[in-house]
């Protein structure tokens, strides 16, 4: 989506209103079916089965023992709505194909539209059970609570989101803002300005750079004020943001932030239920869309007149801020393109936070089990990563590694999982 | 019976497309109703919405072993594969534990899944075109995904 909004900026063309709906709708579908896999598939088995619990039951497969097999189904169920809704919006869920410069290619109709709503109304059901699962499950547990709220698994640092002309959370459009560690806006501009916002830092030790606030500065993988490192994804938006454009969602952000008793919050965990947060209201806002007929306009393409030359198209993916930035030729034909994926912009904060975990927990006489590297490997799932987009290649499991020093800085253990 | 022929794989990343090729050339030779022929880049949970609804299922995809011989392919079943790069990312399970997900859910997925997985040279470079040796491999990986077809009709 990204992409189709930079190659409308290309071509400096605004697609129809109804264009615009039929995008963010598809959109809705894709955050719900990504929020859905992580929380269910990657977060929950820390959570359900413990930490340190036995890892061949820590996975999808011991949730689907613990919870049961008909909440198994809801999950694969609505999934699936969301893949659904995205196939036959846009051709495929995945890769779709439904995006030109000036709108899209395929109206939808009006028993397509009946279908998502159906489907919507179910979903938004089953993001609220999600949220109560998640209750149960992690915030009635005052031992995944001190976790939680507890010093090793908190960074303060900007926060980074898309906000729409109210300042609620917004996927598809809106502006960028940026918040200080205080929860003080202190930067709020068009995505085409991004440049003059973001640089990158590079370390000769990774593919992936370290995008920062240009006007803070690079100062190194420190926390605070002073260091220009912020984070993206479902926390950070929260947080950026006056709160959530729709009902529901609402309430829940309230009761987030009247459990932290803080805004900003600086928890990394934090970002798994705000994740669900976000997965109520992209139901929500399914629903809306699914409910306005005007997305069954045959009106859904502008076509451009303009030479087209540059653009700027920024998302929110589930993962963060996506900015997709293309300079063309005169026939259209990309010459430059720029692409600051949302992983990306939360790695500086995703070694911090590992190291921050390791540190915190093996201590001297520490036996480094395979339930204390999943503690480490906690901080960084919580940003639901995607290191193949992020570095632009492939890779396959989680890599880890940690190295353990003595008090002269002599390496005493090194434990290495790849 | 009802099968399922699918094609896995990325159609840009050069050698990573063979499974699509393989699938592509096998849609024109074979036009049995009861058979699907699909191409998909999935991975993961997408695996179960996929397979749902066949009684058995032939997956065609690119290896890298390590130590296998460029264009060689290998007949396996679910329970031979390990955790391969493109049937897991960070982002989502393996194709094994979707596998037995679905069937602890009772779905109606495939009884019998065989792989056919083609050792490849080059899954980084930005190509439609597979490289030499995995490019002759692919006539001889659509005859062997032929004659599988063939030995279900008898079964």
């Amino acid at each position: 989506m990204a992409s189709c909004k930079a190659t409308d900026a290309v071509y400096h063309v605004e697609p129809p209103l109804a264009a615009r709906k039929l995008r963010e709708l598809f959109y809705c579908a894709h955050m719900m079916h990504s929020h859905i896999a992580h929380f269910y598939a990657l977060a929950a088995p820390d959570f359900v089965l413990g930490p340190t619990s036995n890892p061949a039951e820590r996975n999808i497969l011991g949730v689907v023992a613990k919870v049961g097999l008909p909440i198994a189904s809801e999950v694969i169920k609505h999934r699936a709505y969301a893949q659904d809704i995205q196939a036959t919006i846009g051709g495929k869920a995945t890769h779709p194909v439904c995006g030109v410069p000036g709108g899209m290619s395929k109206v939808i109709t009006e028993e397509e539209r009946k279908g998502f709503e159906e489907k919507a109304k179910s979903c938004v059901e089953f993001a609220q059970f999600s949220l109560k699962l998640f209750s149960d499950v992690v915030l009635s547990n005052k031992e995944y609570m001190s976790l939680i709220t507890g010093n090793i698994y908190t960074m303060k640092s900007y926060y980074m989101g898309l906000v729409d002309a109210n300042n609620k959370v917004n996927f598809y459009d809106g502006d960028i803002r940026v918040m200080d560690e205080e929860g003080k806006e202190v930067a709020k501009f068009k995505p085409a300005q991004y440049l003059d916002y973001i640089s990158e830092h590079a370390e000769p030790w990774s593919y992936l750079k370290f995008p920062f606030l240009k006007k803070v500065g690079w100062k190194g993988f420190v926390e605070g004020k002073d260091s220009g490192i912020y984070r993206v994804a479902p926390l950070a938006r929260l947080n950026v943001a006056d709160g959530m454009a729709t009902p529901l969602a609402q309430a829940e952000y309230e009761k987030m932030f009247s459990t932290f008793g803080a805004r900003p919050i600086h928890s990394t965990m934090a970002f798994h239920w705000a994740r669900l947060i976000e997965l109520l209201y992209a139901s929500e806002r399914l629903l809306e869309l699914s409910q306005d007929k005007e997305i069954t306009s045959p009106i859904i393409r502008t076509i451009p007149s303009a030479t087209p030359d540059e653009g700027v198209g920024v998302v929110e993916a589930p993962r963060g801020t996506l900015i997709h930035h293309y300079q063309t030729d005169a026939n259209g034909i990309i010459k430059k393109a720029n692409l600051i994926v949302a992983t990306c912009q939360n790695y500086a904060a995703m070694n911090m936070s590992i190291k921050k975990v390791a540190q915190g927990i093996i201590k001297k006489g520490t036996e480094v089990t395979e339930g204390v590297l999943n503690m480490v490997e906690m901080a960084f799932r919580a940003y639901d990563p995607c290191i193949g987009c992020a570095t632009h290649a492939l890779v396959g499991q989680a890599p880890l590694e940690v190295t353990i020093y003595d008090s002269q800085g002599e390496v005493i253990q090194k434990i290495e999982r790849y | 019976m009802k099968i399922l022929v699918l094609g896995l794989g990325n159609p840009i990343l050069s050698d990573d497309c063979v499974g699509l090729r393989v699938t592509q050339i096998i849609q024109e030779l074979v036009k049995q109703p009861e058979v699907t022929i699909l191409e998909s880049s999935v991975a993961g949970l997408d695996f179960i919405d996929l397979l749902t609804g066949y009684d058995k299922a032939i997956l065609i995809d690119a290896i890298q072993t390590g130590d296998g011989k460029v264009g060689q392919i290998y007949r396996s079943s679910l329970g031979d594969l390990a955790a391969t790069r493109h049937s897991c990312t960070p982002h989502d399970i393996n194709l094994a534990t979707a596998i037995k997900l679905g069937n602890r859910l009772n779905l109606p997925l495939p009884r019998d899944i065989v792989i056919f997985a083609i050792e490849v040279k080059d899954v980084n470079t930005l190509s439609e075109k597979c490289t030499k040796e995995v490019e002759q491999a692919i006539p001889l990986c659509v005859d062997m995904v032929i004659a599988e077809l063939n030995s279900s009709d008898q079964n």
